[in-house]
């Protein structure tokens, strides 16, 4: 049977290489998909998943038991995007440039999705964007983005209103 | 479930991570615990009563007075913050009344380069109104006397190469790859307050207390409000 996500989090504490091994397995194709909406393209969502497990590995001694895994995995995956993010709006000769090459579009996805959610806010984008990667309830946004349960509920609304005003 | 949620959920359906990603990151590991302890261990600092007036890689002269030990001891305590990530700006006052007045111009100019930005020689030039000087200004920050604390290693080539540095281009590298990945603004969950990384406020927070914003307008849009020691948004 598989060790539970806690027991992996002990193991890693410990700097057991074959513990982190797994729990980068189990995660890593969920928080790459959300790196890689918020960030636009593959080299930075690779670079920001590495330093988020990066951290969870270096720290994994500050982990709160009290916390779920998937969410503490969540919340320093999103501070780092957002640190990115950050980055991106200051001023300076960029060292790195978002992808701005042909987005490959699935079935009934809308190429105009991505410009649409450009619009929306960096807080509300990243709550659709956990929300609809993992399904996550409310409670666990909360968490993740230490806010309170109304301002998920209403940053949720605000970013679906801005993308179907912006899809119209 | 509306339009939108089915392109949304379309949009952010799971796809496959790159490979070997957890090794990478172990290398990765090992790496950035063996250079920051290294660089921590060959500085050391001077002060005058007026601030700190020296960082090298070589045996200094001991504080002056007591005044001048506190100083040093506090820019080791920041230096050390800084190099772990943990600190995006510095407190401790610097002396700079030794170096001559070019380059003291050059300097100052340097130290408002924003943490985790960078900025060309030329740049620099321009802002001391000696467009042509672009050399002048590279000898200037070449002999920084208080590296890391003045970042002189946010300037680099027009051409986006590194150029030089007192501690080699490799740590000059490093730093900058470091702020790169240190988050600027940090809220506590607690308090719903935003603060500067390395706000005296910061320092007592827990690790799961901790979110990173990307803008003060963000933090506020979800409830927090900017800290008044720091001032994050004058920053």
């Amino acid at each position: 049977m598989a060790p539970d996500d806690r027991a992996l989090i002990e193991r890693v504490a410990r700097r057991d290489e074959s513990a982190f091994g797994e729990l980068v397995g189990r995660y890593q194709g969920r928080l790459f998909t959300v790196a890689h909406r918020l960030l636009g393209n593959r080299a930075d969502a690779e670079d920001a998943v590495q330093r988020a497990f990066l951290n969870c590995y270096l720290r994994s001694d500050t982990y709160d038991a009290r916390w779920q895994v998937s969410t503490w995995l969540y919340r320093v995956l999103t501070n780092v995007c957002v640190d990115e993010l950050r980055r991106r709006k200051t001023v300076g000769f960029p060292v790195e440039t978002p992808d701005a090459g042909p987005i490959v579009e699935k079935p009934g996805q809308h190429l105009d999705l991505r410009r649409a959610l450009e619009k929306v806010p960096t807080e509300a984008r990243l709550l659709l964007a956990l929300r609809y990667v993992d399904g996550l309830s409310y409670g666990e946004l909360a968490k993740i983005r230490g806010i309170s349960i109304n301002t998920v509920k209403s940053q949720l609304a605000r970013g679906k209103s801005i993308l179907r005003k912006a899809l119209q | 479930m509306d339009r939108v949620d089915e392109m949304l959920a379309a949009h952010f359906s799971v796809e496959p991570a790159p490979a070997e990603l957890a090794s990478r990151i172990v290398r990765r590991a090992h790496d950035a615990e063996r250079e920051v302890g290294r660089l921590l261990d060959e500085i050391e600092i001077a002060a005058t009563d007026r601030g700190v007036c020296l960082v090298r890689a070589e045996r200094l002269a001991p504080p002056p007075s007591a005044k001048a030990r506190r100083l040093v001891e506090q820019a080791r305590v920041e230096l050390a913050e800084y190099l772990q990530g943990k600190r995006t700006f510095f407190a401790v006052p610097v002396d700079l009344s030794g170096v001559p007045a070019f380059q003291r111009r050059v300097l100052e100019v340097a130290r408002r380069i924003p943490f985790g930005e960078v900025r060309a020689y030329a740049w620099v030039a321009e802002r001391i109104r000696h467009p042509r000087a672009v050399r002048a200004v590279g000898t200037a920050l070449g002999r920084n006397p208080v590296p890391l604390i003045v970042p002189c290693h946010r300037v680099l080539r027009s051409d986006g190469g590194v150029g030089g540095y007192l501690f080699g281009t490799r740590v000059k590298d490093r730093l900058l790859a470091l702020e790169r990945s240190t988050p600027v603004l940090e809220g506590c969950t607690t308090t719903r307050i935003v603060c500067r990384v390395g706000c005296v406020h910061g320092r007592h927070m827990s690790p799961s207390n901790r979110v990173v914003f990307a803008s003060v307008a963000d933090a506020r849009s979800v409830g927090y409000r900017p800290c008044k020691v720091c001032r994050p948004a004058a920053a």
